[in-house]
């Protein structure tokens, strides 16, 4: 498991209160449970503290559409970091 | 060294350490030691040691606090919650939000508990919060609120002036604005009964006319500070303005605001800054309750001067003008005074010798602090923890009233281990941050200011030197004579009306029949010609204690009937009863009655009173098997032993 993967899967343990929670690159929004428009607020807000980015306004409302997974998350984390 | 048995703290040592560690961690250590005491806490939480989890939660620090920290706080409150362990002070809190208040909302519960308070909350949906006061029916009725909270900001100002808008029309615009709001608040109270929170609003931080906005009537930056104005000058008695416009001003303004989360969740601010809201609202919650800190322990050396008056003698000390730390230290004494002035109480607490201790304050020229700003001086070489129960005692004040500044991070780590309800701020090396340092904690929260609170520090010096006085002589007598004490009488008016009902609403012990009377009520007996309200205030040479005694007695055909009478427990076995007494005895012969009347009615508080008519010679006319009792002294009385050390000051 990636380092990038690895530290996503802190902050989603963190945020959504389950230490036992396994990420994968497939998983989306409806994967996880909880995984509501409230707690996509804390999750970026946890994201852009830990990693220290910024996700613009249309980069987070994107992040919560079906189409959008774990892997484009870190893809989006990965860009910004680099 | 202590010569009493070992503290029971309500956290194991090593819970403590990982707190000392957490508190005294560096940056790049703190994300790491916070991890390691949630762990800790969840582990608690989990292993039913919810007492213990508790009491650790209780005592994180809210500065420094991130979002997702908070959060991750949140949560274990939660778990203690649904675990019955979260106690605390009861309080029903209406949270009504013009935007998102769910994180909000969660955060205030955690921080009011964590201040000692349990609320119970009841949020209601998004954006619907004038519907919720307006509706009748809606269920912020049925929730029965104590407090609710409105939660606010400028996108709810329905009004907004033009550009090329007259003053006249700026001014029609504020009125109107202003009058909806009243209305909100005047509807919330008429249904509910129960204390409004308001939050004022926060500017945005973008000025289209850049430096001319603050002038220009119609610029909006000038339309909110106008209705701020407008909001605090007007809100009535049962509304408190939560400034939020100081909270965004203090962050800075374009920090304060973060765009994006209102344009994604209509969030009010930058979300790492709703901690600090919250945490101001729970302030508010706490003051209510009575649970914000009456007293700070001062260290003295290296915290209210540089350097160390025993060795560096008055001449090395760092104060004053001259030298930028000695400024530091200066400006740090006149915030000190300030809340001393406003009814903080401030003790000192200091590891020196007692004559080495107060020569600054009676000798040094750029001392801010004098000794009469001290309510309570202990320098000595015992250890801290043990002076602080010293202090306590002495002013009769529970640990948990105290915040301690110390300099050293030795003695606040001790005294967090020895006294854990003794609030123990960080403070950074630089004098020049201590101010900052203590403000993040709002331990100071008040929701209004009355006479009795600017008098507080001299109330307890008084007394401090009463209870000297007292030690020196052998006979009572001797004592009370001393104390050339004065005592006045009168109706009760406007005047005294307020400190009136606060006294028969909150007297305990000296109190015969505990009838509880809301303001409103005593003004109607107050105007009443068949009722006698009288009240009393005794002063001495030390002090005046104000108005200590309250009694409402009713005229009844031929005899008055004594339906209160209280007295506040500062002026016991003074002679006070006496003095209240011969009072009666005269106004009862003006009245040409043929008798008193007196009920005893008896409580868990007041076993004080129970003989008390017996004691003057009444006559017991009733005694019922709870223990209550009435009685009846004839008119003229003879034999009633009303001799008193009190000179009668009252007019005519």
């Amino acid at each position: 498991m990636d380092d990038l993967l690895a530290q996503l899967q802190e902050l989603f343990r963190t945020v959504f209160d389950d230490d036992q929670l396994i990420l994968r690159r497939e998983m989306t929004v409806n994967d996880i449970e909880g995984w509501d428009s409230l707690r996509h607020v804390d999750l970026i807000i946890a994201t852009e503290a830990h990693f220290r980015v910024r996700f613009a306004t249309a980069e987070v409302a994107r992040l919560a559409e079906r189409d959008q997974n774990i892997g484009t998350f870190l893809e989006l984390i990965g860009d910004k970091l680099s | 060294m202590t010569d009493e048995p070992a503290e029971r703290a309500d956290t194991p040592p090593d819970a403590v350490e990982l707190l000392q560690s957490y508190l005294s961690s560096s940056p790049a250590r703190r994300l790491a030691a916070f991890g390691d005491l949630v762990r800790h806490l969840q582990a608690a939480v989990g292993e039913q040691r919810q007492e213990l989890a508790a009491g650790l939660l209780r005592r994180v620090p809210v500065p420094g606090l991130d979002y997702t920290a908070a959060r991750g706080l949140a949560e274990i409150y939660r778990r203690l919650c649904a675990a019955g362990a979260a106690s605390g002070k009861g309080m029903r809190l209406a949270v009504l939000g013009g935007f998102t208040t769910e994180q909000l909302t969660e955060l205030i519960g955690l921080f009011s508990f964590m201040r000692g308070a349990s609320v119970e909350v009841y949020r209601a949906g998004y954006g619907v919060f004038r519907q919720e006061i307006l509706d009748p029916s809606s269920p912020l009725g049925r929730f029965c609120p104590d407090m609710i909270f409105l939660a606010t900001s400028w996108h709810d100002l329905a009004r907004r002036p033009g550009p090329g808008d007259e003053d006249s029309r700026v001014e029609e615009l504020l009125e109107e604005e202003l009058a909806d709001w009243l209305g909100l608040w005047q509807r919330a109270h008429e249904q509910l009964g129960c204390q409004v929170i308001q939050s004022n609003f926060a500017p945005p931080p973008w000025r289209p006319l850049g430096n001319h906005e603050a002038r220009q009537r119609a610029g909006f930056g000038r339309f909110v500070a106008s209705l701020n104005a407008l909001l605090q000058d007007r809100a009535p008695v049962f509304v408190t303005i939560h400034d939020v416009a100081h909270l965004a001003a203090a962050a800075g303004l374009w920090t304060w605001s973060d765009p994006r989360y209102y344009h994604l969740a209509k969030m009010p601010c930058a979300p790492e800054l709703l901690v600090d809201y919250a945490d101001s609202v729970a302030a508010l919650v706490g003051a209510r309750l009575g649970l914000s800190k009456k007293c700070m322990a001062l260290d003295l050396d290296n915290t209210l001067w540089g350097g160390i008056i025993g060795d560096d003698g008055l001449e090395g000390i760092r104060l004053g003008p001259g030298e930028p730390e000695g400024e530091a230290f200066s400006e740090f004494q006149a915030y000190l005074k300030q809340l001393r002035e406003r009814g903080v109480l401030l003790a000192v607490c200091s590891k020196n010798s007692e004559q080495v201790a107060k020569a600054p304050f009676e000798e040094h020229p750029d001392m801010v602090l004098r000794l009469e700003d001290i309510c309570c001086f202990t320098a000595n070489w015992n250890d801290k923890a043990r002076n602080l129960r010293g202090i306590a005692r002495q002013l009769n004040l529970g640990l948990d009233s105290f915040v301690l500044v110390d300099d050293n991070p030795a003695e606040r780590a001790l005294v967090r281990r020895a006294l854990p309800d003794v609030a123990v701020p960080e403070l950074p090396a630089d004098p020049a941050g201590f101010i900052r340092a203590i403000e993040a904690h709002r331990y100071f929260e008040v929701l209004s200011l009355a006479p009795e609170d600017l008098a507080r520090t001299d109330y307890y010096r008084a007394n401090a030197a009463r209870a000297q006085a007292e030690s020196s002589y052998d006979d009572l007598d001797g004592f009370l004579r001393s104390l050339a004490m004065k005592g006045r009488s009168a109706a009760i008016d406007r005047g005294s009306l307020e400190r009136s009902a606060q006294l028969i609403n909150r007297a305990n012990q000296f109190n015969l029949t505990t009838r509880r009377y809301a303001q409103a009520d005593l003004a109607v007996l107050m105007e009443d010609e068949g009722w006698v309200t009288q009240c009393f205030w005794l002063s001495d040479r030390f002090g005046d204690n104000g108005l200590i005694s309250v009694v409402l007695a009713k005229l009844e055909g031929e005899h008055l009937e004594i339906d209160t009478w209280v007295m506040s427990c500062r002026v016991f076995q003074r002679g006070m009863e006496r003095f209240v007494l011969a009072k009666l005895l005269d106004i009862a012969a003006e009245w040409e009655v043929t008798a008193i009347h007196g009920e005893y009615l008896p409580t868990e508080r007041n076993q004080l009173v129970r003989d008390l008519y017996r004691d003057f010679g009444f006559e017991q006319t009733y005694r019922g098997e709870d223990g209550g009792s009435r009685w009846r002294l004839g008119l003229p009385a003879g034999g009633v032993e009303l001799g008193c050390f009190i000179e009668d000051e009252s007019d005519g």
